[in-house]
């Protein structure tokens, strides 16, 4: 029974099946904000309100023929896409969603999670180096390069800016943190600048505009993807729409108090928390123009890095101060 | 200046190296050289009478020479140079000394009528295709195009 | 390590073919090359084939967004060799499609330069805006793109009155928009992050390598063929050239919405002020042997034609030159020393119309492939059947 029941846990709810379709909704939700936004109507057609249509696309790409180039190394170009996959769908599982006990740590919300799901939220960047790098590709070569410069600008400001409210908290469960602030709900506000600071530097993490540079279609053609076709590009697409869905979760269950009120309402606390993030992401990404990688650089190292540390130094000082 | 005043001093500047000048219409100034005196005839253009700008190098083939027109335009008159050279030999000098921006138009040159541009920076060809058959220059009156019959696999012939 | 990039023939950036090899160590762009001749059709040659009447439609298939500036171009100067007066009205008319089809095609470039940017919303907001445009002139003559509206001694076709209101009414929106889009493109800051200090060309350098149009005013260079070599009605109109002197892609962005502008204030004044009369002077068949040369300012810069004629109906030579070739030497100069994140910018920058750059050769061969070959009318067989087919989709809803 216990076996059927991790089975179920990591196959169907809220493993592979139900992160899919809720990445495929999201990136629908995501996609028809930035098209309202640009006066389009984005997809409409697939499904009520085009509501497939990522499905749809996902189907096409497994559908279409899958190409790996001569040169590249074939065995690490091809396994790569499932392996970032895997990555993210793991980091899904630690989200304080489907395991809020507080008293009963289990294999999914232990001590020190948070660090876990930021560690497993940057390997699919080193993944994306990888593919890049195995496909020998020129512009994928660049792209790559790309990715690993950027990693080194927004992921120090991210984790500056999401470890603070643990330390107001004093844990590193997710759980906890949550449930802390659900508990003193005005603690939330000392962490609205770290909040600003995670946002970016998710937007960063995701790749999306400002920060598309290593896939910059007008530069450098697909950039990592320039290669990758078919079912490989559609594990990568899964991949962003997962990371897209988790990296949210996180900064709710951070920043926003978590998902109380148990599996059910607490599921309606985190649909809401997680769109509200992504609605925020998109407006990111309608309102501005993809910057350089030598600007993402500068930004992230003299605007967002001064800011977590002022967040972080703020929240020290607070918790001397409450204690 | 008007244009007038442009033939004069023209007149003045250029002296015997000024074969034929005419002003048919309203800011345009025909001028007719040798072409050994291009790059002087330029140069003075470009410093006395603000002609910086090559607007373009046309070419005409005229039987027995070919015709080349440079085009420069100043704010108040376009003054075009003719300059003629002969079919058994063309040659021409570059004006790319005095006037950077001419290297397009006379690498073009050199793809359409065959021309040799003597002290040209960048010979490459242009805009004919690398595999471009030698000895083929498009815009020559004798040149005519014979397209090859096109087969067409699995078509009916 | 140096390495070479081929930007083109095919590459998500070009909408045409060209290829630009840049040499490039990590980022930086050490040296650029470009490479023409993908896409010739061989136009000057066939020119000489044709008669007067048939070449005003074949130069105005030299571009496909600046078509009637080469045809405008052609006509002025046949119409000189012809001796030939256009009554006012037609020319009223045919400078307002000149100034509408600017507004066009800045509004499409201020899209892509978006878009090159990654900056999509303004890319969308511009071409819906264009569409007010694009529907004006389909208005006036009939077409979105080919307007072929000229005619040897003036225009094709009429304006009335609920034409001439409709011109004012489109005009005043989009002055409005422009207005808003030019706050957009001068302060947005990751947009000016990646456009100012970007492609710099100093002034010297953009006299001397014979840069064009837009180009060559952000150098601060204020010429305009509108203004130094007035042809028509240019000279009864009240308009300024718009300059910058940034020397880099922000400054030609601030001159094309400039120039924008200010056609908005010439179509304004030639809706208001035009003359009565016929549109059009019967044009004879026949030049008289002689030569001329036409000059015309395109929205990209001055294009100018060379015609010759041998007293027959066809011309002897007509030489085209598109303001895009006269750029390209610019553009390797401020390609240089720029980052390979420049490279989409700073070659839209130009505007290239690389199909106007190049028409000079005749076609090679066309290559085959191993595809199975389809009658025209059967591949529309296909397509009506394949739309009557095809299940009738609802209206699209927005759920919120």
């Amino acid at each position: 029974m216990a076996v059927l029941r991790t089975f179920l846990y990591l196959l169907v709810y809220p493993g592979l099946i139900f992160l899919f379709v809720y990445s495929t909704f999201c990136e629908w939700f995501d996609r028809k904000v930035y098209a309202r936004l640009q006066n389009r109507m984005g997809p409409t057609h697939t499904g009520r309100f085009g509501l497939l249509q990522p499905i749809a696309d996902f189907l096409k790409l497994l559908a279409k023929e899958d190409v790996v180039p001569e040169a590249a190394d074939k065995r690490l170009f091809s396994v790569l896409p499932a392996i970032g996959l895997a990555v993210v769908a793991t980091a899904g599982l630690l989200l304080p969603v489907w395991n809020f006990d507080l008293a009963r740590p289990g294999w999914t919300s232990f001590p020190g999670d948070i660090i876990v799901i930021l560690y497993l939220l940057s390997l699919p960047t080193l993944i994306l180096f990888l593919a890049a790098w195995s496909s020998t590709n020129l512009f994928s070569t660049i792209g790559g390069s790309r990715v690993l410069t950027m990693l080194f600008g927004y992921e120090v400001p991210l984790f500056l800016a999401v470890l603070s409210p643990a330390i107001l908290a004093d844990s590193w469960r997710l759980a906890e943190i949550a449930a802390f602030y659900q508990a003193r709900p005005l603690l939330l506000l000392p962490n609205l600048l770290g909040f600003f600071v995670a946002l970016i530097a998710v937007q960063a993490k995701l790749e999306r505009t400002p920060f598309d540079i290593p896939h910059a279609e007008t530069e450098i053609v697909g950039g990592t993807f320039t290669e990758y076709s078919g079912k490989k590009l559609a594990l990568f697409r899964l991949t962003f729409d997962v990371e897209l869905v988790v990296a949210s979760g996180l900064l709710a269950a951070v920043f926003m108090g978590g998902f109380p009120g148990g599996a059910v309402i607490g599921f309606a606390h985190f649909v809401v928390k997680t769109l509200v993030v992504i609605f925020l992401l998109s407006l990111i990404r309608a309102l501005t123009a993809r910057i350089r990688v030598d600007q993402v650089i500068s930004f992230s190292w003299k605007v967002l890095a001064p800011l977590a540390v002022i967040q972080l130094l703020a929240i020290i000082l607070l918790k001397g101060f409450l204690s | 200046m008007s244009d007038t005043d442009i033939v004069e001093s023209l007149k003045r500047d250029l002296g015997a190296k000024g074969l034929e000048l005419a002003n048919p219409a309203p800011r345009r100034i025909f001028l007719k050289i040798a072409p050994a005196d291009l790059l002087a005839t330029a140069t003075v253009l470009r410093d006395k009478y603000d002609c910086a700008h090559l607007s373009t190098i046309s070419g005409a083939d005229r039987g027995e020479t070919f015709e080349f027109l440079y085009h420069f335009a100043s704010p108040v008159a376009v003054i075009t140079v003719r300059t003629g050279v002969p079919r058994s030999e063309p040659r021409l000098p570059s004006i790319c000394a005095a006037i950077p921006g001419a290297i397009l138009y006379e690498r073009e040159l050199q793809d359409m009528f065959g021309v040799t541009v003597e002290g040209i920076p960048d010979a490459r060809r242009l805009v004919l295709p690398d595999d471009w058959p030698d000895g083929q220059f498009p815009l020559r009156k004798d040149w005519k195009h014979v397209r090859t019959e096109e087969v067409i696999p699995g078509g009916k012939s | 390590m140096s390495f070479q990039i081929p930007i083109g023939p095919q590459h998500p950036a070009l909408k045409e073919p060209i290829s630009l090899r840049m040499t490039v160590e990590g980022e930086v762009i050490t040296d650029a090359d470009i490479r023409l001749g993908y896409n010739h059709r061989g136009l000057e040659k066939l020119a000489e084939e044709r008669t007067w009447i048939q070449n005003i439609y074949l130069t105005e298939r030299i571009c496909g967004i600046c078509s009637h500036s080469h045809a405008t171009c052609y006509v002025q100067g046949v119409e000189k060799l012809m001796e030939l007066t256009p009554p006012r009205r037609g020319l009223y008319i045919r400078y307002l499609v000149s100034e509408l089809e600017r507004v066009h095609s800045h509004l499409l470039w201020l899209g892509v330069a978006g878009h090159e940017a990654g900056f999509d919303s303004f890319f969308m907001y511009t071409w819906r805006d264009r569409e007010i445009v694009m529907d004006l002139l389909e208005m006036i003559s009939g077409n979105r793109v080919h307007y072929a509206i000229n005619t040897l001694g003036g225009v094709r076709r009429d304006l009335d009155e609920g034409q001439k209101s409709k011109i004012l009414e489109g005009v005043a929106t989009l002055r409005k928009r422009s207005e808003y889009y030019f706050r957009i493109g001068a302060t947005e800051p990751s947009f000016v992050a990646r456009i100012a200090g970007v492609g710099m060309l100093s002034k010297e350098r953009a006299i001397a390598l014979c840069a064009v149009g837009p180009v060559l005013r952000a150098s601060g260079v204020a010429r305009d063929v509108r203004k130094e070599d007035p042809c028509a009605v240019y000279d009864e109109l009240d308009f300024n050239i718009g300059t910058a002197d940034s020397c880099d892609v922000l400054g030609r962005v601030v001159v094309r919405v400039k120039e924008l502008l200010e056609s908005y204030k010439m179509i304004e004044q030639m809706v208001k002020g035009l003359p009565d009369g016929d549109i059009v002077a019967k044009a004879p068949r026949k030049a008289k042997p002689g030569e001329t040369v036409s000059r015309y300012e395109a929205p990209r810069g001055e294009n100018i034609h060379y015609i010759q004629a041998n007293g027959s109906d066809k011309p002897e030579r007509l030489k085209v030159r598109a303001p895009t070739l006269a750029n390209y030497p610019a553009t390797v100069e401020m390609l240089r020393k720029g980052f390979i994140a420049d490279i989409p910018l700073i070659f839209a920058a130009i505007d290239p119309c690389i199909c106007c750059a190049e028409r000079t050769v005749t076609l090679v061969s066309a290559r085959s492939g191993e595809e199975s070959v389809v009658r025209m009318s059967d591949l529309r067989r296909r397509a009506l059947a394949r739309s009557g087919n095809a299940p009738v989709k609802g209206n699209a809803v927005w759920p919120f």
